[in-house]
């Protein structure tokens, strides 16, 4: 019998373009007018700005099936800071995703940001109902989830935008760096606190080779004295979108085909975890949605994972378990030129596989929130950051050294 | 995502305050007399001069209780959801102590009188006479009634029917919200039961803020013995097991180890249906449960959450998800209420699981 996710990714992917893209299209618009000077009232956001910023500018034409952002050397006026547009995009805000934009004025941009929160309260409401009402069914319950979990995402990227379209005049956003090195390399230290667990200190490792339209990642996990260990390795194919180390003026929206294989040893407790997986990623700069968020980008994954579990001893287990793998968050590009440059993402994990776990208070249904940055302090050094919280706390510092450097 | 941050902090051990009241179940002093429930196997309703109600969790319990010089001479003993073969033998410093059998208005409910020794400890038994012979029985094992308590009835009535039923093995979510009317519901749907509910809680047992379970029911991590095999219950209605009660879990599997011990709990470490993960809520917690279980010998693993049947291993041990009792059901699973009828076998381990449609 077909198997109810199997058309999962590619339905959530999907409706997530097609939620997104409409937004874009009608934002590219937006952003070319005041700079070819076109009629006025394209957008009702500030048009008389005293600040006046460089944007990117995507390459011509269309870019692996992506529209350009702006034009080549395009200008954009910034709208000015006010402080109640900060206010209300909190409170009550966090409630009505439009109120920040709306209050600066800017009607179009919340009227995006309403429909962005409807759509997915809709999702989140069509696929909820049916949950309850099959009680979790084995039958339905895969794409019920991943629908449900794509209306969480967009409620919850257009509440991070609403609060990013009222602070974001403060300051001059940041831009998606052009080229990212070949290679890159990390080592550091990450601490974890799990009350069920023994361990608390490892080792980090990574490393992430840029191929033109492939990447490849590696990232070991080890405890020294308690010999846990974590091994992922993974690859992504850009489906859409300029490569990531030949980015040019191109905002960074994308598209990856993602896959990874696991090896996590716990000889305290005596197991094996083995498993792989395969998913869709997508990144959207969030400038096609509105130049208010220009800086700003949503990242979307969704996949599934097949896992199986060899414990010592006696016991024996054959059992092939799945996982449904979501992830939604809301990040910033840092830094525009110069020597600080990077992003970080605020982030939603649904895996319960890693290190944090899942939050305990959901009955086994939440995943975990995380935060990570990365950024370049020079031409090959940098840091990178990462703090989780689910069922246990996670925290990672590591250094960066990029080989090829960013420009 | 931000807000959802904040409150975070602090909730990695979010059953640990349900761990430590365990560990305060059957204590009590008042009235003259002072009294602990060995392993916590009842919990104390009342304790007045001449007068001690408890809620038995467990086929057989001690009671060690010391009267005070004060105290009255003559005390009633009543036990609730007791055996309905349970017998009282007490004594204190070797000597018996005088027991006059009382009036049992229910089958479940028993209750006796008993003459103390002031200042000296007491040991009390509750427990059908021959509770330590390992022999071959079977049991009911029954989960999530949630809001079905008004026709949990039918299934009662269908367990009577089946006379060779020891009790039940109930494996978490009582009620729908855990409040003390829902709890002192399912108390009284329970006399229409013949035999006694031994239970753990679940998820729903903590939606009502106060968490009133262990006041009425007792605790939700325990261990127990009956006719030569081992019960062990553990609370993971938050999807994890707390260490406080892991620890407490080494030792009950060590007891268990050379015979045949049946382990439940409401929520499942692992869910067979992965995409879903009505389970804990880190995979490798409950990968390192399961495996600690398998190490330890356990012939069997009953759990609830999930309002279907389904049956599979974890760690190599027959596992068995029964969520019966008239919460919402699953659909499309071809199951209605139900519960399981186990036979264990101290010589055989657990010859037959076998499901009971109620609807």
């Amino acid at each position: 019998m077909r198997h109810p996710l199997s058309s999962l990714p590619r339905l959530v992917g999907l409706a997530l373009i097609l939620a997104l893209w409409p937004g874009g299209a009608s934002a590219e618009n937006d952003s070319t007018s005041p700079a070819s000077g076109g009629a006025p009232g394209t957008s009702d956001a500030p048009q008389a700005a005293p600040e006046v910023a460089r944007v990117p500018v995507a390459s011509e034409g269309l870019v692996g099936g992506l529209p350009p952002l702006v034009p080549r050397e395009g200008l954009r006026p910034r709208p000015s800071f006010e402080v109640l547009p900060v206010v209300a995009s909190v409170v009550p805000g966090l409630l009505f995703h439009g109120l920040g934009p709306l209050t600066a004025g800017d009607t179009r941009t919340a009227g995006r940001l309403f429909a962005l929160e409807g759509t997915g309260l809709g999702l989140l409401l069509g696929a909820g109902v049916p949950i309850a009402l099959t009680g979790a069914s084995r039958r339905v319950i895969g794409p019920l989830y991943g629908v449900a979990l794509a209306g969480v995402s967009l409620f919850s990227v257009s509440a991070m935008a609403n609060i990013y379209s009222a602070v974001s005049p403060a300051f001059t956003p940041g831009v998606a760096a052009p080229r990212l090195p070949p290679l890159e390399l990390e080592w550091g230290y990450q601490h974890v606190h799990d009350p069920n667990f023994d361990y608390r200190h490892f080792l980090a490792l990574g490393a992430t080779a840029r191929l033109s339209s492939a990447k490849l990642e590696a990232a070991v996990r080890l405890s020294p004295n308690e010999g846990n260990t974590r091994v992922r390795l993974g690859g992504a194919y850009r489906l859409i979108g300029e490569p990531e180390q030949a980015r040019g003026s191109a905002d960074g929206t994308a598209l990856d085909l993602e896959g990874g294989v696991l090896y996590h040893r716990y000889p305290t407790e005596g197991f094996l975890l083995t498993g792989g997986e395969v998913g869709l990623r997508g990144r959207y700069a969030m400038a096609r949605l509105s130049p208010r968020l220009e800086g700003s980008f949503a990242e979307v994954s969704v996949g599934l994972a097949f896992q199986g579990y060899s414990f010592f001893g006696p016991a024996s287990e054959d059992a092939l378990h799945q996982q449904l793998l979501f992830t939604f968050g809301y990040g910033v590009y840092l830094g525009r030129a110069g020597p600080l440059r990077g992003e970080a993402l605020l982030y939603y994990d649904h895996r319960k596989d890693d290190y944090p776990g899942g939050v305990k208070a959901g009955a086994g249904v939440p995943g975990y929130f995380g935060l990570r940055g990365r950024v370049l302090l020079s031409e090959r050094w940098g840091v990178s950051a990462e703090v989780q919280a689910g069922a246990a706390y996670v925290a990672r510092l590591s250094a960066v050294y990029a080989i090829g450097g960013e420009p | 995502m931000l807000l959802a941050l904040v409150p975070l902090a602090g909730c990695v051990r979010p059953a640990e305050g349900r761990a430590l009241t365990d560990l305060q179940v059957g204590q009590a002093a008042g009235g003259g007399l002072s009294v602990v429930v060995e392993e916590g196997l009842a919990a104390v309703r009342s304790l007045e001069p001449g007068g001690l109600t408890l809620w038995g969790n467990a086929p057989a319990f001690r009671v060690r209780a010391t009267a005070a010089a004060e105290a009255p001479e003559w005390w009633t003993l009543v036990v609730r959801n007791a055996m309905p073969d349970a017998v009282l033998t007490a004594e204190a410093g070797g000597e018996p102590l005088e027991v006059e059998d009382g009036p049992s208005v229910l089958p479940t409910v028993k209750t006796w009188r008993v003459r103390l020794v002031r200042g000296a400890e007491a040991r009390l038994t509750v427990a059908p006479p021959d509770w330590e012979t390992p022999r071959p029985f079977r049991f009911a094992a029954l989960a999530d009634v949630q809001e079905a308590l008004p026709r949990v009835g039918d299934i009662y009535a269908r367990m009577n029917e089946d006379t060779s039923l020891a009790f039940i093995f109930f494996s978490g979510d009582l009620t729908e919200q855990g409040s003390r009317e829902q709890l002192e519901e399912f108390q009284h749907r329970l006399e229409d039961s013949r035999i006694p509910l031994f239970a753990t809680l679940g998820n729903h047992e903590t939606f009502s803020g106060e968490v009133a379970y262990h006041e009425y029911f007792g605790r939700g991590s325990q261990h127990f013995t009956f006719q030569g095999i081992h019960f062990t219950q553990l609370d993971t209605g938050n999807g994890t097991v707390d260490p406080v009660a892991e620890e407490m879990l080494d030792g009950w599997l060590e007891q268990g180890r050379d015979g045949v011990h049946v382990v439940g709990m409401h929520i499942a470490p692992l869910d067979p249906v992965g995409l879903r993960n009505g389970s804990f809520s880190s995979r490798n917690e409950a990968a390192a449960l399961v495996g600690k279980l398998a190490r330890g010998g356990v012939d069997l693993t009953i759990y609830g959450h999930v309002h279907s049947y389904y049956a599979f291993s974890n760690a190599g041990i027959p596992a068995f998800i029964s969520g019966g009792g008239g919460a919402i059901p699953e659909r499309f699973d071809g199951v209605g209420r139900h519960y399981l009828t186990v036979d264990v076998d101290p010589s055989k381990g657990v010859p037959e699981v076998a499901v009971v449609r109620v609807d």
